[in-house]
């Protein structure tokens, strides 16, 4: 392995491993078909050296095995950040960047021909113009330098008083400790604080789903094509099938759950006429189409979203077509409920109906209601209620038999005796 | 703005620590540093490349190495950054943290910036309503007050009202701000001196205090937080929080076994893997999965694991089982289906 590298220099391939690992870590070096054996030993030593205090070993049957070991409920930062800081780069970057870097600190702003000049002055390093100019130029496109021209002369110059205020800041920091565990793009935020040498200490997350980190760069790529509102063609790579295929849509909102952390594209399908969403985490590459800069493509882009917008109360969870031909279904439970002590379920039903209408029938009952695309995503929370569900009808008929079926199905799978109900299920079937 | 850059390396975090730490170095001083911050194989990439010169930001002096950039220096905020910091100013929680003052000077700094996003670019679907009152004022002071408590190892004196009505009132050392994300509420993993809850006979308490950790774990809503006082008391003596926190988990972990049928390996997987867990695969389509909790976490977790229905089987453990199957004979008792 004398090839190995710590570093990569891209991102896509490395985010599907690590994925792997992270969410499955169950795979023996035999279960990774999709790439050379070679290829899965480097990934894999690349993946214990950079995430090391999380990597667990286990020996099975047909080899051993790695796994990402992280309980979220114990950290003060997203392991998973570390993936975005291992990109590779040449000796000239590393040098360039320090030594430009300290230069400028002095305020002053140099063309960079002086640059050049006062790099071998004062650090003894000997570096052409064009490849200081060049990495001048790729700082101004990064926001670390600013360009301007005097006369004929273009001159470099840093920026330092965000940085300063943010180091001296220590609400601001605070601040950045707890977005970057809480909210999209936390990568930034960590790097942010890393800069300043600050680490948090004082946050944690619930329901942090660390491994949604990893779609990061397909969403900036969303958001850039949504600010510019133009159409975007994806790369889908199947979760069940592993089939890449692509889909052309105009880019409206990320939904975001939650409950499992997954986000999603909300987009416009013109040929299909329709809206659909995608999973972030099933996208390979976005890439822009249509300029769509002139005012009735702008037009089109907003009356797409207010239609969304009124959509959206129909929205159960992403999808918006049921199993059935209607285009709405109602859902109706009645729930049994002791009052007053278990007053928490009636919360439960307002707090998590998203808008469902919840009324008291009589002492005791009470009833959840709610109209939407697709009856069949309510399934999951309708499930949590198991215990006290007294009655659950649903216009789309195949909502309700798969809710009893399942029922069913697991009186039978943990032995609960109900001979009689199974048999009337099962002849409905 | 690119996400996946160098400026952002593990390695120029790392050089920059060598670079500005104080004084020469030895190469067992940079060796170390390196083991401490970089990666697990970064020696071997960064020690040749300073000692070869190909990365000529050192001068060698003997066998010391002396920095060749000035103490002062600072990194830039770069393009990205500032667009993130930008899109943190419309969210409503960044008034828990800044002054009103702080925010418009952050404001003025970043006025030709465009945010990173904007919060009608995202829509969460499934988050309870009646989150913190973040704009509310007294809510803020509460924060702050437990924030600064927590930052300055200091007792903070707590009026608290319970879900169930109780009130209650403690000193407590403020341990995390917990923030849930599903119900949008903060929580105060808060420990309380093991002297508050012992018995109060002498030599009862003694034998308690021997026989119980120092301090208990409690969570309280920040919303229920009817005042917080700062006191002057500070501890001292570390808490290993996440130690404390694995000493609630039972020893014996749910056990789960997956089949993967209709997606529901990667579905139970991608919803669980907020928690520790480790999967094995037990043969062409099934697995076993198990997810290690505690007492706080339980309900949680039983309703998630209810909501994927028959598509995973509660193997254990018995506790575990034994409330599904309290619910299960609950709902085959009141179900009025034909």
């Amino acid at each position: 392995m004398s090839d190995f590298q710590e570093l990569i220099k891209s991102f896509p391939k490395t985010r599907e491993y690590v994925r792997d690992f992270f969410v499955y870590g169950f795979k023996t070096r035999d279960e990774f078909k999709e790439k050379s054996p070679r290829t899965y030993d480097n990934e894999r030593r690349r993946l214990e050296s950079w995430l090391g205090a999380y990597v667990r070993k286990d020996h099975v049957p047909k080899g051993s095995n790695i796994s990402l070991a992280i309980d979220s409920n114990l950290l003060d930062t997203n392991p998973l950040f570390q993936v975005w800081k291992t990109k590779s780069f040449t000796d000239n970057d590393i040098v360039l960047h320090f030594l430009i870097l300290d230069l400028l600190q002095s305020g002053d702003a140099p063309s960079a021909e002086e640059i050049t000049e006062h790099l071998l002055t004062k650090y003894e390093a000997l570096f052409d113009v064009q490849t200081v100019r060049r990495k001048c130029n790729a700082y101004v496109r990064e926001g670390l330098l600013q360009k301007k021209k005097i006369g004929k002369t273009v001159v470099f110059s840093l920026d330092l008083s965000l940085a300063k205020w943010l180091r001296s800041n220590d609400n601001m920091l605070d601040a950045l400790a707890f977005y970057q565990m809480a909210e999209c793009f936390g990568v930034v935020g960590n790097h942010l604080t890393q800069q300043s040498d600050f680490q948090n200490q004082s946050f944690r997350v619930k329901h942090s789903f660390c491994v949604h980190t990893l779609e990061d760069e397909i969403l900036l790529s969303l958001l850039d094509a949504m600010n510019r509102k133009i159409d975007v063609r994806l790369s889908i790579k199947g979760s069940r099938n592993g089939i890449t295929h692509t889909a052309e849509c105009t880019p409206l909102q990320i939904f975001t759950s939650t409950r499992s952390g997954r986000r999603f594209l909300c987009g416009y399908l013109s040929e299909k006429k329709r809206f659909s969403c995608y999973r972030l985490d099933t996208v390979k590459d976005v890439s822009p189409l249509s300029a769509g800069t002139d005012p009735a493509s702008q037009d089109v882009y907003n009356v797409l979203l207010s239609t969304l917008e009124r959509n959206k109360k129909y929205l159960w969870g992403v999808s918006f077509q049921g199993t059935s031909r209607n285009h709405l279904d109602k859902l109706t439970m009645k729930i049994q409920v002791r009052e007053p002590c278990e007053q928490y379920i009636v919360d439960r039903l307002r707090q998590e109906g998203r808008g469902g209408a919840v009324t008291k029938l009589e002492d005791g009952i009470w009833q959840y209601e709610k109209e939407v695309f697709d009856c069949n995503e309510m399934l999951p929370w309708i499930r949590t209620f198991i215990g006290r569900i007294l009655s659950l009808q649903c216009t789309d008929k195949s909502v309700e038999r798969r809710f009893y079926r399942d029922l069913q199905a697991m009186y039978r799978m943990y032995q609960i005796d109900n001979p009689e109900r199974t048999d009337k299920t099962e002849s409905n079937d | 703005m690119e996400l996946f850059s160098e400026i952002y390396s593990c390695y120029y975090q790392v050089l920059r620590h060598l670079l500005l730490a104080p004084g020469a170095l030895t190469q067992q001083d940079i060796r170390s540093l390196i083991c401490t911050e970089g990666f697990e194989e970064s020696l071997l990439s960064i020690i040749p490349r300073l000692e070869g010169g190909s990365w000529n930001l050192f001068k060698k002096d003997g066998t010391l190495y002396r920095s060749r950039i000035s103490s002062s220096f600072t990194t830039p905020v770069s393009a990205l950054e500032k667009s993130y910091l930008k899109a943190l100013l419309s969210d409503a929680r960044i008034g828990l943290f800044l002054e009103p003052a702080q925010l418009d000077e952050l404001r003025d700094m970043l006025t030709d910036v465009s945010p990173l996003w904007k919060p009608e670019q995202f829509y969460c679907f499934d988050r309870f309503s009646g989150g913190d009152p973040y704009e509310d004022e007294d809510y803020r002071h509460i924060f702050r007050t437990l924030l600064k408590a927590q930052r300055q190892n200091r007792y903070v004196d707590i009026d608290y009202t319970s879900p169930k009505g109780t009130r209650l009132h403690h000193h407590y050392i403020p341990a995390r701000l917990e923030y849930s994300v599903k119900n949008d509420k903060f929580r105060l993993l808060a420990l309380k001196p093991a002297s508050s809850f012992a018995p109060r006979s002498r030599r009862k308490r003694t034998a308690y205090v021997k026989k119980n950790p120092d301090y208990k774990l409690e969570i309280l809503n920040v919303s229920r937080i009817q005042s917080a006082c700062l006191l002057e008391k500070t501890y001292s003596a570390p808490v290993d929080l996440n130690a404390m926190i694995r000493r609630t988990y039972y020893r014996e972990p749910l056990k789960l076994r997956i089949v993967d049928k209709r997606n529901a390996l990667e579905r139970a997987m991608l919803h669980f893997a907020n928690y520790e867990k480790n999967t094995t695969k037990i043969d062409e389509d099934t697995y076993e999965c198990l997810i290690y909790y505690n007492q706080g976490m339980e309900t949680e977790l039983l309703i998630e694991v209810m909501s994927f229905g028959p598509m995973i089987t509660v193997l254990g453990s018995d506790g575990f089982l034994g409330s599904l199957r309290e619910r299960l004979l609950k709902q085959v008792k009141i179900c009025d289906h034909p």
